[in-house]
């Protein structure tokens, strides 16, 4: 990967989502897409692949559980034995409310932290600006300068064609 | 544009003869039932009418919260519980001829004994709970006409104020459904064990009524989908949000379910814990399980991942475990109440048939009352294009 990019300016939703098409169908390799806000149908239109991100939760949702169930158990059962209206020491349908909250806990909480993580949503992050109207009404699209082969020229006349509003070339990880 | 108006009013592909078989099977099995063997054929009369009456209100119910939350990408597949509603009618008339009629359903109607109190012998006493029974059906069905009428309305004339009027009459349905469902299932099913009482009873019974009738939606919509007028109408998407709707009602009858379980089990008091008692001894557990297993268990591990809300024929197959599960939760409801330990014979072969039959007559009649999508909805481009 180089340190070149080309990155192309759109005004509307429908343009992008165009272009996008277009693009890939071309065999450009496209890095990221920066929008004001979420556009429904973007991953599947870029093809990006099922976030893995359910996976942990569902795994760490089960480890809550079963610490749980496990620290109620020890507590109420081994190390203080406690009589509740005669009932067992190990009555498992009194553990049930807070093994299902500790699960919810366990598992929300630390899926927002490994997707922020993920995301690279983290405090110290230099962040990327490729273009600054995209906080306000912009859509754009970065594309990779993979090799030698990516002639600026043609894909500025692309990329045009497509009603970018702008096409531009950046250069560096922050997209100054 | 995929709306072509012929394709549109293309009979809905459902074998009539078949369900119509069904039905007239079950309604002649439970008929000399009524003969031979009364006291359970009358119990069984009950499961039906009340399963075909809770259709209608799940369906009248996804309609008015439609429209109370202003969701948009219902509207593609809201003509199918619209036509649940139409339930309603042979349901009422099932339990009317039931709960008034059937000589020893109701232990209470001979009297409450000595430890009753005042209250609770002049709520259930024969001549208010009458009353209310007609109330309860008269306001439902008034309802139902009113928002099936205005929303075929729409139809003709395209006026968007028509919008407005069924979210006003959404608002009232609601909270009058609430109010008259709740009581309804302590009239009806409650009372069966008058002695206990359960304030959680109505929620439980909201949950499977609710849970069931996504059920039935799916199974409709997943059939017009692929065999019907609604082909490349609906899409993933609509299948997708169902999908999450089954799940997330499946597990909060799950909660609902052991909430109630879990009081009466902690507070251990005789006269709470015999519901349980009577339910989890002798041949009566092993269905309680199955009861989980059907309506939470199996829907919940199948339907967690995203792939299998997406895929219509394994959505279909999940929607007909709930459906049993359902029959089999309105058994367990009212059964231990009248027999010492379950039986399935003629009387409950008769009760399934009429449940299937009548359900789909009466869902096949409703969508052969109107185009099979509201074609002037404001919001079917919205819908159509739903996206997530």
């Amino acid at each position: 990967m180089t340190d070149r990019r080309t990155i192309g300016v759109f005004a509307s939703e429908n343009d992008i989502m165009n272009a996008i098409r277009v693009v890939r169908a071309r065999g450009y390799d496209i890095e990221d897409v920066y929008t004001p806000y979420a556009i429904h149908g973007l991953e599947r239109a870029l093809g990006m692949k099922r976030s893995r991100l359910p996976w942990i939760t569902l795994i760490l949702g089960l480890t809550g559980a079963g610490l749980k169930v496990w620290f109620e158990y020890w507590t109420t059962a081994v190390n203080w034995p406690v009589n509740v209206g005669g009932k067992p020491w190990d009555s498992l349908p009194a553990f049930v409310p807070v093994t299902f909250e500790v699960m919810v806990l366990l598992a929300g909480v630390s899926t927002v932290l490994v997707f922020l993580g993920v995301a690279q949503l983290y405090p110290g992050r230099k962040p990327k600006r490729f273009y600054p109207g995209v906080t306000d009404d912009r859509f754009v699209l970065v594309l990779n300068e993979t090799d030698a082969s990516f002639d600026l020229e043609e894909t500025r006349e692309l990329l045009s064609s497509l009603n970018a509003v702008d096409v531009d070339e950046r250069i560096g990880e922050e997209g100054r | 544009m995929i709306l072509n108006p012929s394709n549109l009013k293309a009979t809905p592909p459902i074998n009539r003869r078949l369900f119509g078989g069904f039905a007239g099977a079950g309604a002649l099995i439970l008929a000399v039932g009524l003969i031979i063997d009364p006291s359970s054929a009358w119990a069984n009369l009950l499961i039906v009418g009340f399963g075909l009456v809770t259709t209608g209100l799940a369906g009248l119910t996804f309609v008015a919260i439609h429209y109370l939350t202003g969701a948009r990408w219902t509207v593609v597949i809201r003509r199918v519980p619209e036509a649940m509603s139409v339930a309603l009618i042979p349901g009422s008339f099932l339990i009317l001829i039931t709960v008034l009629f059937a000589p020893d359903l109701y232990s209470w109607m001979d009297g409450l004994g000595d430890h009753a109190a005042k209250f609770k012998s002049w709520w259930l006493s024969k001549p208010f709970f009458s009353v209310r029974t007609v109330i309860y059906i008269a306001v439902w069905m008034t309802f139902g006409f009113a928002i099936v009428r205005a929303s075929r309305k729409q139809d003709l004339d395209g006026e968007t104020s028509l919008t407005n009027r069924l979210t006003r009459l959404s608002a009232g349905f609601i909270v009058s459904f609430g109010l008259t469902f709740v009581l309804a299932t302590f009239d009806w099913l409650m009372s069966l064990e008058p002695h206990w009482f359960s304030t959680i009873y109505g929620v439980y019974h909201f949950a499977g009524l609710f849970e069931s009738g996504l059920a039935i939606i799916i199974l409709v919509i997943v059939w017009l989908q692929t065999r019907g007028p609604l082909r490349k109408l609906v899409n993933e998407e609509h299948l997708h949000d169902l999908g999450k709707l089954l799940f997330a009602f499946s597990t909060f009858w799950m909660y609902i379910w052991f909430s109630q379980y879990m009081l009466i089990w902690y507070s251990n008091i005789p006269e709470e814990a015999v519901y349980y008692t009577r339910r989890l001894e002798g041949a009566w557990a092993p269905l309680v399980i199955a009861n989980i297993a059907l309506n939470w268990a199996i829907p919940f591990l199948v339907l967690l991942p995203a792939l299998t809300k997406r895929t219509g024929h394994v959505l279909a197959k999940v929607a007909g475990v709930v459906l049993l599960g359902r029959a089999l939760d309105l058994y367990l409801t009212v059964m231990p109440a009248k027999t010492a330990s379950p039986s399935f014979g003629f009387w409950e072969i008769g009760t399934m048939l009429l449940l299937v039959g009548g359900v789909a007559l009466c869902i096949d009649y409703g969508l052969r009352g109107a185009a099979v999508l509201p074609i002037r909805d404001p919001f079917l481009e919205d819908s159509l294009n739903h996206q997530q």
